[in-house]
C-alpha cells in the first residue's frame, strides 16, 4: 500500500500551451530594481528567495521552472534553494491556474458552519472537481487550510487576494457572476461586535466596503 | 443537580474598556493614533529619564504579560533570555503567521491598530538593542500586508522608525516579511527558516532563538498581541496590568469565538472570561436554540471540551489546565448538539496531515495515520481495536519529534476520543476481532 507521507509535491506535467515563451521570460529595469529592493530588506540574498516568487507569481501567473531560475539568477541564489521554496509553500502556483482561484476554507470552524456545502455548491456550478481548472480558463476550486477568518465563516479568497466572508449560495452565484464579468470583490472590513454597540459598527472610513458585522446564515449541515 | 459555584477570573467585565481595539474610527491611521496618544509611551522609553533597556524588560516581566500566541511564556523573561550586545546584528521577529484553526483575532489588530503593534515592537527593539524585526504575516493576509506596509511607511515617513528614531541615537528598522501557506510557520523555529528563505523545517532546540536565532543571530520572537501590549504597559504601568484579569495570566485578552453561536467575532475582554458567559452572554447564545455540545478553547490543537466540562471553567491557561485543556491563542470554537464529532476529527486530522511538514518520521507517517483510521471509522469500516491503535499511534508520536506539530496532530486525537468515545464506538463494527480474515483450516 501506499505510504502515509506528507504530501509529496512533485510538480505537475505542465501543458505545452501555456509554457512562457523565451522571449517573455524576461524581468524589466523596474521589476530588477524591485527584486534588489527587497533583497535590500535582508542580511542574506535567500531572505528575499519569498518575495521574489511571490513577484514573479504575480507577472507571470504561475512558477514553472524556468520562472524558479529567472528569479533565483536575479537574486544570485541557487535555483534548488528557490525550486525548494517554491515546492514547499501552498500558495505558490506549480501549473496554470484560472484567472481566478476559488480557494474554500474547509477547515474545522467552516467546516461545521457549510464550508463543505459552499464547496459543493461551486463544484456543481462550475462543473469541476476541487483542483481543477474550467474549460474556459476562468475558474480554479480549491478546499484549503484555515484562511483565519472564522468568525465569519463559511468564507472563501479570490487568488490569493481579497476574502469573502459569510457565504451563502446566493452569495456565492453572485460572485460568480461578477467575476465573469471581471469585477474583483471589494476589500471587506469586518468588525468586531463590540463595534456595533460602541460605534454603530463602522471602523474605516476608507475601506472601499465595510461590512459591519452581520449574523452569520443558518449553518448548513456538517460535513 | 447541584448549583456549581461559579467565579469569573475576569473581574467586572461588563465594565470592562478596551485598550487594544477601542472604539476609534480609522484608529489605523497614524495621525488618528497620534491624536489618541499613541506613540507617547515610545517618546517617554526614548526621551523620559524613566526608563532603560533594563527597566523596560523589568516592567514587562512584572507585568505578567505572558505570550498570546499559544505557549504562554512569561514575555518580559523570553526577553530577558537574549545575550549581553555585542557587534553582532540582533533581530526581533513578530509572529503574525496566525494558522491555528480557529484563530483569527491577529489580523484584526494589523487591521485596525497597527501602529499599535508597531510600537510594541519599537520598544521591544528598544529594550533588546534589536537592529531589525521581521513581521511574518501569512501570505494569504495579502490585503492586510499592503495595508501594513502603507501605515508602516507612514511611521518612518515621520521618524518613528528607521535611523535616530525621535532625534535620538536609537535606530532599528521594520521590514514586513510575506509568508506563502504553510502551518508550520507559526512555529518560532521553522519561522526562522522561512525568514530565511528556506523550506520551514523546525530545528531542535537547544540552541535557543536568543543563542543562535535567524541569521544565526540572538533573536526572540513573540507573537503580535503579545507586542502589541507593551506600550500599554509602558503608558499604565505594569500593576495596571497585573490588575486585569486571571491574576497567572494577566492582561486584556481577544477572544476569537467561532462556530455555532449567535454572535461569533473577535471580542476584547480581561483574561479569565467564564467560558459560560462568553458564548452564552458575549455571544448571545447558541444559534437556533441548539445545545451546546462541545468547546475546543483555543485553536484546533488545544483538547475539545464536552458541554459539562466547562460549566465554571475559565478562559486562563491554569484554570483551563485543571480541566485537561489549554488557553492556546484563544481562538475557541464552539460546537452545537448536531456536530459529528467524528466527521469533525477526521477535518482535524486532515489538516495535520496536510500541513506536516514532512521532517520527522513519527508526524509526516503518524498524521496520515491518524486521518487514515479515523476516516475508516466514520465510513463505518472501522472496528474497537482501531480505536486502541489509535491512542497507541498518539503514544508513538507525542514528544517524538522536532517540534511539537506531532503533539498537536495527536492531542485531538486522544482526548476527542476520550471525550466522545460512545460516538465513535457507535460508527465502529461491533466485534473486536475482524472475524472475516481467520482463516480456519
Amino acid at each position: 500500500m501506499s505510504g502515509h507521507g506528507a504530501e509529496i509535491v512533485t510538480l505537475p506535467k505542465i501543458n505545452p500551451a501555456d509554457a512562457i515563451p523565451a522571449d517573455k521570460l524576461v524581468f524589466t529595469a523596474e521589476e530588477k530594481a524591485q527584486l534588489q529592493e527587497y533583497k535590500s530588506r535582508y542580511p542574506e540574498a535567500e531572505g528575499a528567495v519569498m518575495r521574489g516568487l511571490w513577484f514573479a507569481q504575480e507577472k507571470f501567473g504561475f512558477l514553472p521552472p524556468e520562472v524558479i531560475r529567472l528569479v533565483a539568477d536575479e537574486l544570485g541564489i541557487e535555483y534548488a534553494r528557490a525550486y525548494g521554496v517554491a515546492t514547499f509553500y501552498t500558495q505558490y502556483y506549480k501549473q496554470k491556474m484560472g484567472k481566478y482561484v476559488l480557494d474554500v476554507c474547509t477547515c474545522f470552524s467552516c467546516q461545521v458552519c457549510g464550508g463543505y456545502d459552499m464547496l459543493h455548491h461551486l463544484e456543481e456550478k462550475l462543473g469541476i472537481k476541487p483542483g481543477e481548472t474550467t474549460d474556459d480558463g476562468l475558474f480554479s476550486i480549491q478546499g484549503v487550510e484555515c484562511l483565519g477568518a472564522c468568525g465569519s465563516a463559511p468564507m472563501l479568497q479570490v487568488t490569493n487576494g481579497p476574502y469573502v466572508f459569510n457565504l451563502t449560495e446566493d452569495k456565492l452565484d453572485a460572485l460568480v457572476d461578477s467575476l465573469r464579468s471581471g469585477k474583483m470583490p471589494p476589500f471587506t472590513s469586518v468588525t468586531l461586535p463590540q463595534d456595533e454597540e460602541e460605534m454603530g459598527g463602522n471602523r474605516r472610513s476608507d475601506a472601499a466596503a465595510v461590512a459591519t458585522y452581520q449574523t452569520p446564515p443558518v449553518a448548513g449541515a456538517v460535513e | 443537580m447541584e448549583q456549581k459555584k461559579v467565579e469569573s477570573n475576569a473581574g467586572n467585565w461588563k465594565e470592562y474598556t478596551r485598550v487594544l481595539l477601542p472604539p476609534v474610527r480609522d484608529l489605523h491611521r497614524l495621525d488618528v493614533y497620534e491624536k489618541q496618544g499613541g506613540y507617547s509611551a515610545l517618546r517617554s522609553v526614548l526621551k523620559g529619564d524613566k526608563w532603560d533597556p533594563k527597566s523596560v524588560g523589568d516592567a514587562v516581566k512584572s507585568s505578567g504579560l505572558r505570550g498570546r500566541g499559544g505557549a504562554a511564556f512569561n514575555a518580559g523573561l523570553k526577553w530577558s533570555f537574549m545575550p549581553p550586545v555585542d557587534e553582532r546584528p540582533r533581530y526581533l521577529c513578530c509572529n503574525g503567521d496566525e494558522s491555528e484553526p480557529g484563530t483569527f483575532k491577529d489580523r484584526q489588530l494589523m487591521e485596525y491598530n497597527p501602529h499599535l503593534v508597531f510600537e510594541g515592537i519599537l520598544i521591544a527593539a528598544y529594550s533588546m538593542s534589536i537592529t531589525t524585526t521581521f513581521i511574518y504575516v501569512r501570505g494569504e493576509y495579502a490585503d492586510w500586508i499592503k495595508h501594513m506596509e502603507g501605515e508602516l511607511k507612514k511611521a518612518y515617513d515621520k521618524g518613528f522608525v528607521g535611523k535616530n528614531i525621535m532625534g535620538t541615537d536609537f535606530s532599528t528598522d521594520i521590514v514586513i516579511h510575506k509568508g506563502a501557506g504553510a502551518y508550520i510557520c507559526g512555529e518560532e523555529t521553522s519561522l526562522m527558516e522561512s525568514l530565511e528563505g528556506k523550506r520551514a523545517y523546525p530545528r531542535s532546540k537547544p540552541p535557543f532563538p536568543a543563542a543562535y536565532g535567524v541569521f544565526g543571530m540572538p533573536t526572540t520572537i513573540n507573537n503580535v498581541e503579545t507586542l502589541a501590549c507593551v506600550p500599554l504597559i509602558i503608558d499604565r504601568g505594569a500593576d495596571w496590568f497585573a490588575g486585569i484579569g486571571a491574576k497567572t495570566h494577566a492582561g486584556p485578552l481577544l477572544y476569537g469565538i467561532s462556530g455555532h453561536v449567535n454572535r461569533p467575532g473577535v471580542y476584547e475582554y480581561p483574561s479569565g472570561m467564564l467560558m459560560t458567559d462568553l458564548i452564552y452572554d458575549v455571544c448571545k447564545g447558541m444559534r437556533g436554540g441548539k445545545k451546546l455540545k462541545a468547546v475546543v478553547p483555543g485553536g484546533s490543537s488545544t483538547p475539545v471540551l464536552r458541554a459539562d466540562m466547562i460549566e465554571g471553567v475559565c478562559m486562563d491557561s491554569d484554570s483551563l489546565r485543571a480541566v485537561g485543556s489549554m488557553l492556546g491563542t484563544g481562538g475557541m470554537l464552539v460546537m452545537d448538539e448536531d456536530t459529528d464529532m467524528v466527521k469533525w476529527l477526521r477535518r482535524v486530522s486532515h489538516f495535520y496531515h496536510h500541513e506536516s511538514c514532512g521532517q520527522c518520521t513519527p508526524c509526516r507517517e503518524g498524521t496520515g495515520w491518524l486521518e487514515d483510521l479515523v476516516g475508516k471509522i466514520d465510513d463505518g469500516e472501522g472496528n474497537l481495536r482501531d480505536l486502541d491503535i489509535l491512542i497507541d499511534l498518539c503514544y508513538q508520536m507525542e514528544g517524538r519529534t522536532v517540534c511539537a506539530l506531532a503533539d498537536a496532530a495527536a492531542w485531538p486525537v486522544r482526548y476527542t476520543i476520550d471525550r466522545f468515545r460512545s460516538e465513535f464506538e457507535a460508527k465502529c463494527r461491533a466485534s473486536h476481532v475482524a472475524t472475516g480474515d481467520l482463516q480456519i483450516a
